[in-house]
């Protein structure tokens, strides 16, 4: 009984794999140049606001050292 | 598989026959139910043609594997860093550690931005768990959790919660109280409860849902209210090491990474996997959306970082160097998606260009593996948390 239920559920494993792999299969694709290109628009279009790639000036920063401020 | 890993011996009502039988718990449609191994039996081979046996549909199996890769490399005309050539290099960059966040007692697991862009949630082997005001480095609140090995942890959207867990297989929910008199760990309330630790996990959009992925190798999503069970995503043949949210607000996506080297996309509705990734070398430790949401990267223990893209459906960039053979554990975007922070097994944190596929930077500080990295919300800063027993700021 017991080696009639391993095979019971390896088949039911079999047949989830199939499935699921039918289902990817058959998905809608884009060509990767597409793909590329679309990511690119995003970065550059967002690398304004990107504090790493513009560079924020230190007095807003609120990790970077102020500069001291002198009294004059 | 995760689901018949663990046979507990429960005997009880068949939920097919009623009958009373030894039951073995059963998945139909994402669904779980506990059939006694008749019905077990039964439902595995309800619906077969005549002619479908195992060996035919591991035929199957293996001829759709084709076709898909077939399908992928159909739509390869061109490599992304290719497409990247007409997009200005970056300039030098200058980070630093800004601050250093010292306390824990034992290595730092995981780390989390509060939306605030100002404290952080940070926790330790040494079963601590301490929330930080990361601009004057205090420490506002600490909790002493029952197990040692505090492998995940999360902030709450709204700032007003944190959520953990690890070698206690649960996750659990603390209300952050500013309170003296009040005892964090009194009112902790347990939310998921896995089979295997806890290796990952996330609030959704609000504070209401937990998103967690285990040991056991399974992810579930949670309600913290009631700790009830709202989904669970099989799929993993092996330990779910990390996991990360769709960044859209209409987004209901969220992709994990496992030992099983696979990075799988779900569908948090319907539990069902939609997208499967296969082609690193070793386990993935840390999965994260491209700002867009269109596209993910991974870092692993084969030590390269790789980026996905989810409409093309295929590995688009490898960022890896013979120099680099430490593991990545961990990964973040800056806020435009250009570039690509990981931390690395030796001590350091590579900054990439993600266009171009070139290391722009190296950073070293840390004494330690670096185990942990976000980036803040606004984009200014980021964060990284080491077995050194430090956390640091980075700007």
């Amino acid at each position: 009984m017991s080696s009639k239920v391993a095979i019971g559920s390896d088949i039911g494993q079999a047949r989830r794999a199939v499935e699921q792999l039918r289902m990817e299969a058959g998905i809608n694709r884009v060509k990767v140049s597409r793909a590329a290109t679309d990511l690119l628009q995003f970065c550059t279009e967002q690398a304004k606001s990107d504090p790493f790639l513009v560079g924020i000036p230190a007095a807003t920063n609120p990790f970077k050292e102020k500069k001291p401020c002198a009294i004059l | 598989m995760c689901d018949q890993t663990f046979l507990v011996n429960v005997f009880g009502s068949c939920d097919k026959c009623f009958k009373q039988r030894a039951l073995r718990t059963v998945f139909k449609k994402s669904q779980q139910l506990s059939y006694c191994s008749v019905c077990a039996e039964i439902m595995a081979t309800d619906g077969l043609h005549e002619n479908e046996t195992l060996a035919s549909l591991k035929s199957e199996a293996e001829s759709l594997k084709g076709k898909l890769e077939e399908e992928r490399a159909k739509l390869h005309d061109v490599e992304l860093h290719q497409v990247a050539e007409r997009v200005e290099a970056l300039g030098q960059f200058v980070m630093k550690t800004r601050r250093t966040l010292k306390g824990h007692g034992n290595k730092v697991l995981c780390m989390d931005w509060c939306k605030d862009k100002r404290r952080i949630v940070s926790s330790s082997q040494d079963g601590k768990v301490i929330v930080w005001d990361s601009f004057t480095t205090n420490k506002e609140h600490a909790v002493t959790m029952p197990c040692t090995w505090v492998m995940a942890c999360a902030y709450a959207p709204s700032g007003c919660a944190i959520a953990c867990g690890g070698l206690d297989n649960k996750c659990s929910v603390y209300p952050l109280t500013f309170d003296k008199n009040e005892n964090m760990a009194a009112k902790k309330k347990s939310v998921a409860m896995h089979t295997n630790y806890l290796s990952a996990c996330s609030f959704t959009n609000s504070d209401m849902q937990i998103l967690t992925a285990s040991g056991d190798g399974t992810c579930a999503l949670w309600d913290v209210e009631s700790g009830q069970l709202l989904q669970s995503f099989h799929g993993h043949g092996a330990d779910v090491l990390c996991l990360d949210l769709a960044p859209s607000e209409t987004g209901n996506t969220f992709v994990s990474g496992g030992c099983d080297k696979k990075a799988m996309v779900w569908d948090m509705r319907s539990g069902q996997c939609v997208q499967a990734f296969e082609t690193h070398e070793s386990d993935i430790n840390s999965v994260r959306y491209y700002p867009s949401g269109d596209a993910f990267a991974s870092g692993s223990d084969d030590a390269t970082c790789r980026l996905y893209d989810l409409r093309a459906d295929r590995e688009v960039a490898i960022y890896s160097k013979e120099s680099i053979i430490f593991g990545a554990s961990s990964v973040d975007f800056s806020l435009s998606g250009r570039l690509l922070f990981a931390g690395y097994n030796d001590y350091t944190i590579n900054v990439w260009d993600v266009l171009k596929g070139s290391r722009v930077s190296i950073l070293f500080g840390h004494e330690n593996r670096v185990s942990t990295l976000r980036v803040s919300p606004d984009g200014t800063a980021f964060c990284s948390g080491s077995w050194d027993h430090t956390l640091r700021v980075w700007a």
